[in-house]
């Protein structure tokens, strides 16, 4: 039996009950580095509002039904996991206090925190815990979490602040997976009501920091403290409106005349307006995102792989980089910017990271299109970085004798032919929590086990990413998804081109706000107003 | 008159019936649903299936067709698939922002264009004529947005004020809220007091060449009433027309000018229910924008009748 612990909470009983039988006592997270939810401040005030303009307005509130990111950077405040997302990539307790997990690797023994109080009032206990986690993995109930929650097979209430997960083959994500992205915890039984789903939309019954006060489509949703919240002392805003600005413009004039505080931007364009404007700071934050190319295999010619490594030998991610996003970025090799250091390959053991023309040129008169061949890109209206980086890509194919035409389509039907897996020849940007295993499996691993949405059917590469799902020991791990990173870099299912930053702007008064890389709104919890 | 506005209203319950069904197919027939907006990328194709029964989308058109309608006719129009909040309540509070803009608009244009327009005919082919061409030309020629931009830009960074972004009804604080609508409003006004005044430099000017103007002229009314009680009468049936026409355009096309200033009014309200496939908000609220610009056809027709008594509805 391994035991996970956060240093200072170890339960001296259960410890020396199943000493006998530790593999090793591991703690998770380097000791002393990540903080739950940002780093606390020193001399910080309680109270008064914080405006935050949104560009992007999250379609609903429902963390168990919805999947955009927009939804997600605001529910984090509102519903909790069992686990929290450090930045540094390890899953730290938030709702569970730690964890054994048994000799097989496949029964978690969580314990839960004490003094946990819903939005509603009522007490959190096991049975809650149960109940969420069977409610999201049941595909039934229509979560987009229930993809990833597939290898769980049991999740049960032993006591009422002990509970049982199983899982049918060892996977070290799974605390990661047990994190706040989908789902989270609420009240056993919350679902009965057939209205139950909607009703998300007006009143939370998380155990977060925050409280949904209102949310009016079109105009803002507003957050107030929970004043039960389990930890002493946090938050110290009183209230958080989130305003709906659909336009940069008015942002931009909102923050220059204080209407709002603080705001995420992503064009270049936008953030030059606030640099060096009186009042203003604005930082950038590595993140865990990726704006790539995809090459869907069941478009011809990009099938053979030869094609595909000719495409990749043509992209200049840099230049592509500088002219989308201004260089507010990283241009990355086969793992996001913020993951780089814990998980991704060094850059001289990739191949065709490196522009060869000539190299691209031998290789698609090899696949018999000497002369090249036609190629259309699809690019998703409202991403502003697609429309520059697809003229600079046009450019640079055309080296090599690939015609490109650029076909700008609306996100809903882009995401049909995504999940249709008629994706083609595309951009995409797309973010993960910072597990590899939850970065890759999903979308890369042969059907049925993945979903395999570029139709790579990648043989040597699915079985590195078993490997790396089941491999708990970090070194090892690590060389695996090294491997398997190399096997992608060779075979060019996508090309990552680079990890956008974070970049915040926000007024004077905003003070110890930290973002999150994944480009959730964590940091909120530890915000407070001079 | 009581027999004409039931029959005018009966047929325009029909059109409505029709409207509903071609709307409920155009927004079905766009790609993707709001299942597939719900789930994103990684959707699951069980859960999918769940979803997509939860809200109905797996029966035949023509069977979700029955049973919304069956439900409107209730006087149900159900609830927001994205937003959990009764159809009703957020398509009424977005149409109480529209209305606001869409009606101060129309005053705030009626004030500026009409005068405008008489003194441009008055002085035709002078000086007062010109100035006010040139900014006819002017407001006709750029577009709402860029009109909006400039003012907003431009009292920031004359006097470091923007209007509010979080939206406050009248009913709440009534500063606040004029506060929030005043530039939008200008913003449309300004194009709008452009078409009005031409329109009415227009009218009047070939009004004048008519014969009961001169037949009034020559004996001996002063020009006073030769112009309120003979003039403005005669221009009142396309003025009003206009105003309608306006009225309509205002309601449909605030889209840009409620984006622009965050503003939470009905083109937004659409705009972003087809974005997130919420098939309830839009077809209750692409029916209330054809039901009021039904309305506003009617109410023009029948004053017709009070501005010129020889108007006979049928």
């Amino acid at each position: 039996m391994t035991r996970f612990d956060i240093p200072g909470a170890i339960d001296r009983r259960a410890f020396l009950a199943f000493g006998g039988l530790a593999v090793a006592a591991a703690v998770i997270g380097p000791a002393g580095a990540a903080e739950l939810y940002g780093p606390k401040p020193t001399g910080a005030k309680t109270g008064g509002t914080l405006n935050m303009g949104l560009l992007v307005e999250p379609p609903g509130l429902d963390p168990f039904h919805q999947a955009a990111d927009a939804r997600i950077r605001l529910t984090v405040l509102i519903y909790q996991g069992l686990f929290y997302e450090s930045p540094e990539g390890t899953a730290m307790p938030l709702l569970a206090e730690g964890f054994d997990l048994s000799g097989d690797r496949l029964v978690y023994t969580v314990r839960l925190r004490k003094g946990v109080k819903f939005h509603t009032g009522q007490p959190m206990t096991a049975k809650d815990v149960a109940y969420s986690y069977n409610y999201i993995r049941d595909p039934k109930n229509g979560s987009p979490g229930a993809g990833d929650f597939a290898m769980i097979t049991a999740v049960e209430a032993v006591d009422d602040a002990t509970v049982k997960i199983t899982i049918s083959a060892p996977n070290a994500a799974l605390p990661m997976t047990l994190g706040n992205k989908y789902g989270g915890v609420v009240p056993a039984g919350y679902f009965d009501d057939p209205e139950a789903k909607t009703k998300l939309n007006q009143a939370s019954v998380g155990t977060g920091p925050f409280k949904l006060s209102e949310f009016k489509p079109n105009s803002n949703a507003t957050l107030v403290r929970n004043p039960d919240y389990w930890e002493p002392g946090v938050p110290y805003l009183d209230r958080i409106n989130f305003i709906f600005v659909p336009n940069a413009a008015s942002l931009l004039v909102g923050l220059r005349n204080k209407r709002i505080d603080i705001a995420t931007l992503a064009r270049p364009q936008d953030v030059k307006q606030v640099e060096g404007v009186a009042g203003l700071t604005v930082e950038r934050k590595p993140s865990f995102n990726q704006k790539a190319i995809d090459l869907g295999a069941e478009l011809k010619p990009l099938d053979d792989e030869r094609v595909r490594r000719a495409i990749a030998l043509a992209v200049d991610k840099d230049e592509i980089m500088r002219a989308s996003i201004g260089g507010l970025g990283n241009v990355i090799g086969t793992m996001v910017a913020g993951m780089q250091d814990s998980w991704g390959a060094p850059a001289d053991k990739l191949a065709n990271q490196k522009v060869d023309i000539a190299a691209a040129k031998k290789l698609l008169a090899e696949a018999g299109h000497p002369d090249g061949f036609d190629l259309t890109l699809t690019t998703i209206i409202g991403y502003d970085w697609m429309d520059a980086a697809g003229v600079i890509l046009r450019e640079q194919l055309g080296k090599v004798g690939i015609r490109l035409a650029i076909q700008r389509v609306e996100l809903g039907v882009w995401v049909k032919n995504f999940q249709s897996k008629q994706m083609g020849f595309t951009f995409n940007d797309w973010a993960t929590v910072p597990d590899p295993n939850l970065l890759f499996y999903r979308h890369f691993h042969k059907a049925p086990e993945g979903a395999d949405f570029r139709n790579w059917k990648n043989d040597a590469a699915s079985k590195l990413l078993d490997e790396g799902r089941v491999e708990s020991d970090p070194a090892k791990r690590r060389d695996i998804y090294v491997r398997y990173q190399q096997v992608m870099a060779e075979s060019v299912p996508t090309i990552m081109l680079f990890s956008a930053d974070h970049v915040v702007v926000r007024g004077q008064k905003v003070q110890n706000y930290d973002q999150h890389p994944t480009g959730w709104y964590y940091g909120l919890a530890r915000t407070w107003i001079s | 008159m009581g027999v004409y506005i039931a029959k005018r209203l009966a047929a325009s319950a029909v059109t409505a019936l029709l409207t509903s069904i071609v709307v409920f197919l155009l927004v079905r027939s766009v790609p993707g649903d709001v299942v597939g907006q719900m789930l994103g990328q990684t959707s699951d194709p069980v859960a999918a299936k769940a979803l997509r029964e939860f809200f109905g989308l797996d029966q035949p058109v023509w069977r979700q067709y029955a049973n919304w309608l069956g439900r409107v006719l209730a006087g149900d129009f159900g609830t927001s698939w994205t937003r959990g909040q009764p159809v009703m309540g957020m398509v009424g509070s977005a149409l109480g922002v529209t209305i606001q803009l869409a009606a101060a608009t129309l005053v705030l244009a009626t004030a500026i264009g009409v005068p405008l327009g008489i003194l441009a005919a008055i002085y035709e082919g002078r000086a007062p004529d010109r100035i006010v061409q040139a900014f006819n030309l002017l407001g006709l020629a750029a577009p709402v947005f860029w009109i909006g931009l400039m003012l907003l830009v431009g009292m920031s960074s004359s006097f470091d004020w923007s209007p509010p972004l979080m939206y406050v009804p009248l009913h709440e604080s009534v500063s606040e809220n004029l506060s929030i609508i005043a530039l939008p409003v200008l913003s449309l006004a300004l194009l709008q007091a452009a078409a009005y005044s031409q329109f009415v430099r227009q009218s009047i000017v070939s009004a004048l060449g008519q014969d009961y103007v001169r037949t009034a002229v020559a004996k001996g009314l002063s020009t006073r009433t030769v112009f309120f009680r003979h003039l403005l009468r005669n221009i009142g049936i396309p003025l009003v027309t206009f105003m309608g026409l306006i009225l309509i355009q205002i309601l449909g096309g605030a889209v840009i000018i409620e984006s622009l200033f965050a503003l939470p009014g009905l083109g937004r309200l659409l705009l972003s229910s087809i974005e997130t496939r919420d098939y309830p908000v839009l077809q209750a609220g692409l029916l209330v924008v054809v039901v009021i610009a039904m309305l506003v056809n009617l109410v023009v027709d029948l004053s017709y009748r009070i501005i010129d008594p020889r108007v006979r509805l049928s």
